[in-house]
């Protein structure tokens, strides 16, 4: 999984965690990572994702359905999910503010044991966002 | 003088813009199934 991941668009290194079942990505500079393949690719390669989280920075934007959404490339955007901690940031939406936001991206859906992964992802935020 | 300090601060801008991009700084993912 481990070689598997490392050929993956935009990835810098990997590091897995046996023991703890924890895998640890570093992205390249180049900001051509993409979350969604990773997790089909961990799935490709016989392993189950239970949760993803990430950090990242970018620049509040509100998708074509209205919704506040993290962008962090010109074509990639995740969408936010409301919770306490993203209170305020639709202020920011459209403006030039960069925030570093870490959050949950994905999670396993209790009781499957081995699902493919649902996407479109959202990001939940795990963390009040810091601006810069 | 103000050509130069608009200058100088059009060039700090560009380069706060490189040092500091945006985009995935981390990714951590909890896995099951792995042996």
């Amino acid at each position: 999984m481990k070689q598997h991941l490392g050929r993956q668009s935009g990835v810098q290194s990997v590091e897995v965690s046996l023991v703890e079942g924890r895998v640890e990505i570093t992205p390249k500079d180049d900001g051509k990572i993409d979350p969604a393949q990773l997790i089909r690719a961990t799935y490709d390669s016989g392993v189950t994702v239970a949760e993803m989280q990430i950090t990242a920075r970018g620049k509040m934007v509100k998708d074509s359905s209205g919704n506040l959404a993290l962008q962090t490339a010109p074509n990639q955007s995740f969408a936010i999910l409301p919770n306490e901690k993203s209170k305020g940031l639709d202020e920011l939406a459209g403006s030039t503010t960069v925030v570093t936001v870490h959050g949950e991206l994905y999670k396993k859906p209790p009781g499957k044991k081995k699902a493919p992964p649902s996407l479109p992802l959202r990001l939940e935020l795990l963390e009040t966002p810091k601006k810069g | 003088m103000k050509v130069k300090k608009l200058t100088l601060l059009l060039l700090l801008g560009a380069t706060l813009a490189v040092v500091s991009p945006a985009q995935i700084q981390h990714i951590e993912m909890r896995v099951e199934g792995m042996t």
